[in-house]
């Protein structure tokens, strides 16, 4: 990737660090300071309440037999293998809809962003509403067409209803993202493809997708940190009595074994282990991007 | 600095005249609902009448916020002088050291216990000392709407009612007014989440137990109890009598109090609310199950923060709390049963103004076994009360349910140890 922005140099550069510093002290502190401290109470065993005992790494050694981590840890997995590329294709296909001069076509922006700036809380009593399984519109529609009443929170639905939600969601800000990209793509190239016979399909597949290979590759990174982090709608749809969820993922795994259970340092591990897996998955999509991203 | 606040202090008390030594300011949180501050309130009154020179400050949250809150304050260094504790937690509480011992304030004063109820007052009493008192407690017995009854022309609950009879009431109560399909009257609406309410019960009734007298093994897998969990399922999913948890939480989780249900089982805290039902209702004994009767009792401890900087003033305001006076007080909430015989045997308690036969309550506690109380309940009764939820949902059989109910209830165990 070519230098971006400009180099400063002698007193300017001076200034760019006194400048930078608050940003920079707020992150060595609470985000290098945090993960420093995670790793750290990770080794140990600690309820937060009694003086905390050194344990070595034996809150990692316990996690493959962990029933409550490895369910969360599986339908985390799931939720991001369907959620990371649902989210990607229906936003891209959203974008280059909405990247055309249409009447509305920034109503139309806005219908599909306003998801993102919405309460999750609120949202989510929304669709606990659609999907409910006596009373739900959803299943108000499938009856009235002589269907059997789905239960969509039910065991064998939840996670996949709960996707759908956070996808429709999500769609908003991968368009936005999509949107920047498609804009900087110059019109010629288009024009070029016209005066050889490309019709729009093959537009789309041999200028669109490559051209837009950066813009994916980073939005393929936030969307798999979102599933990994996934935590509101996924609550509010699937609470059970008590705090519990139907559907544990892994941060509310991490959150009950910590606040609910004083298991901090148990609860560090798995944080760990989070990071660590989200870190891996970012590593294998920066080499993608390098071989093929940068191509066009 | 420091000098300056004393200084504001000095003219503060020489001003005020009347205090004529240090003030004493304790912090009182518990969970509950808004009517219940104005009693406690007029409890801190007595109490501060007393003792003037001791302030009491009450605050209350609703149950979810309150152990939050409670876990925040403490961990941050400063909780609250004296605070309410539900039995089961508490064990948990103790052993992480945030508890103030209470023997050797009770070794003082060992007429504080005078007549305070032996069950309730057992769950306090651990090896390592006691951490806590029995502040109110309550006993689970069967609400019902004598409207929905009359209607249906369905004699009303006695003494000599078995589960069988309960299930063939629920049946016939069970109404589908408009003919559409749905049911709109149920003939029960109860949790099925927690033990307390009914699986509790009924477990105990058929001469099971949820978990090992020494709360090492979780039981309610095994035999005896294998009956209980076929009649409730059987009960939950054939009959349709009984409401979902989806029914309930579009209720506003209690079927009974919209009259949709028209049996419950619940404890006294439901009193208050349900004294105001445009309906008559009344309460009856848990129905006797194949091994007799049984029902659970619960209690709501008051206990002390082992970091206070006043153990003494706040050992003087749970000694209140404990009192012939203060329960009488606390009484007239209605939300729970005096844990002083002679104040719940008192008409301030079986002629209090909230509606209903308290001596229904009171009686129950003859046959009832005291909720389990130990180390990790939380994390026990989520392991249990989760999967429970799906077979209660149809959504898994029950014999499957146990099967990864007792080895995850083990593990929770296991890892509280």
């Amino acid at each position: 990737m070519s230098q971006i922005g400009v180099s400063p140099r002698g007193a300017e550069r001076f200034w760019v660090i006194v400048l930078l510093l608050p940003t920079l002290l707020g992150l060595a502190l609470g985000a290098f300071g945090s993960i420093a401290a995670t790793i750290g109470i990770s080794l140990y065993q600690w309820d937060l309440l009694s003086p905390a005992k050194w344990v070595g790494f034996d809150n990692y050694l316990a996690l493959p037999e962990n029933r409550n981590f490895l369910k969360a840890l599986g339908n985390t997995a799931l939720f991001s293998a369907i959620y990371v590329p649902a989210t990607l294709s229906i936003s891209l296909i959203v974008a280059v809809l909405l990247n055309q001069r249409l009447r509305g076509v920034s109503l139309f922006r806005l219908i599909y962003f306003i998801p993102v700036v919405t309460s999750p809380t609120a949202v989510g009593l929304v669709w606990t509403w659609i999907y409910s399984k006596d009373k739900g519109v959803l299943n108000a529609i499938i009856t009235g067409f002589g269907g059997d009443p789905v239960h969509w929170l039910g065991s064998d639905m939840a996670l996949y209803s709960v996707v759908i939600v956070n996808v429709w969601g999500a769609i908003g800000e991968g368009m936005i993202i999509f949107l920047g990209g498609l804009q900087a793509i110059p019109r010629d190239v288009y024009e070029a493809a016209t005066i050889d016979g490309a019709n729009r399909f093959q537009q789309f597949l041999a200028v669109t997708v490559p051209m837009l290979l950066p813009s994916i590759f980073f939005q393929a990174v936030l969307s798999t940190i979102h599933a990994f982090q996934a935590f509101d709608y996924v609550y509010i749809l699937t609470q059970t009595g008590n705090g519990g969820s139907s559907v544990p993922m892994l941060v509310f795994n991490i959150y009950r074994e910590g606040f609910n259970y004083f298991r901090m340092g148990n609860a560090s591990a798995q944080s760990v282990v989070l990071a660590v897996i989200v870190l891996g998955l970012t590593l294998v999509y920066s080499r993608l991007n390098k071989r093929w991203g940068q191509q066009g | 600095m420091k000098a300056l606040l004393s200084a504001t202090a000095f003219t503060a008390l020489a001003l005020s005249g009347t205090a004529s030594f240090a003030e004493t300011n304790l912090t009182y949180m518990m969970w509950g609902d808004p009517p219940e501050i104005a009693v406690w309130e007029a409890i801190v009154d007595e109490f501060e009448a007393a003792n003037p020179d001791i302030k009491v400050k009450v605050e209350v949250s609703d149950w979810d916020s309150y152990w939050d809150k409670l876990r925040v304050t403490t961990v941050g260094g400063n909780p609250p002088d004296v605070f309410a504790m539900d039995a089961p937690l508490y064990p948990d509480w103790q052993s992480r050291g945030s508890l103030l011992d209470l023997s050797p304030y009770l070794a003082k004063a060992p007429e504080t216990l005078d007549g305070v109820y032996p069950g309730p007052l057992a769950a306090y009493q651990l090896s390592a000392g006691t951490f806590g008192l029995p502040r109110d407690f309550q006993t689970i017995v069967l609400f019902y709407n004598k409207a929905m009854f009359d209607a249906a022309g369905v004699a009303y609950p006695d003494e000599s009612w078995t589960l069988d009879d309960l299930r063939a009431a629920a049946k016939k109560l069970t109404i589908d007014k408009d003919g559409d399909g749905r049911t709109d009257q149920w003939g029960l609406g109860t949790e099925l989440w927690d033990m307390e309410p009914m699986w509790g019960p009924v477990v105990y009734s058929y001469g099971g137990a949820p978990i090992s007298e020494d709360f090492k093994k979780t039981t309610l897998g095994d035999a005896p109890a294998a009956e209980a969990w076929k009649f409730l399922a059987d009960f939950r999913l054939n009959d349709g009598s009984v409401m979902s948890q989806e029914d309930l939480e579009s209720y506003g989780n209690d079927g009974f109090l919209a009259g949709v249900a028209a049996m419950t089982f619940s404890g006294h805290w439901v009193v208050p609310a349900y004294s105001d039902l445009g309906f008559e209702w009344d309460v009856a004994p848990f129905p006797k199950g194949p091994a007799g009767r049984a029902t659970l009792v619960n209690s709501a401890g008051i206990v002390v923060s082992a970091s206070t900087p006043n153990p003494d003033a706040a050992w003087k305001f749970v000694q209140f709390v404990i009192s012939e006076k203060g329960q009488s007080k606390l009484t007239e909430l209605g939300f729970a049963i005096p844990v002083i015989d002679k104040v719940a045997n008192s008409p301030v308690f079986l002629e209090q103004k909230a509606r209903g036969n308290h001596q229904v309550f009171l009686d129950a506690l003859a046959y009832a076994h005291t909720k389990p109380s130990f180390r990790g309940y939380e994390e026990w009764s989520a392991a249990v009360g989760d999967t429970l939820a799906l077979v209660w949902n149809g959504e898994m059989s029950i014999e499957d349910a146990l099967a990864e109910i007792v080895p995850n209830a083990d593990a929770a165990l296991a890892n509280n140890q």
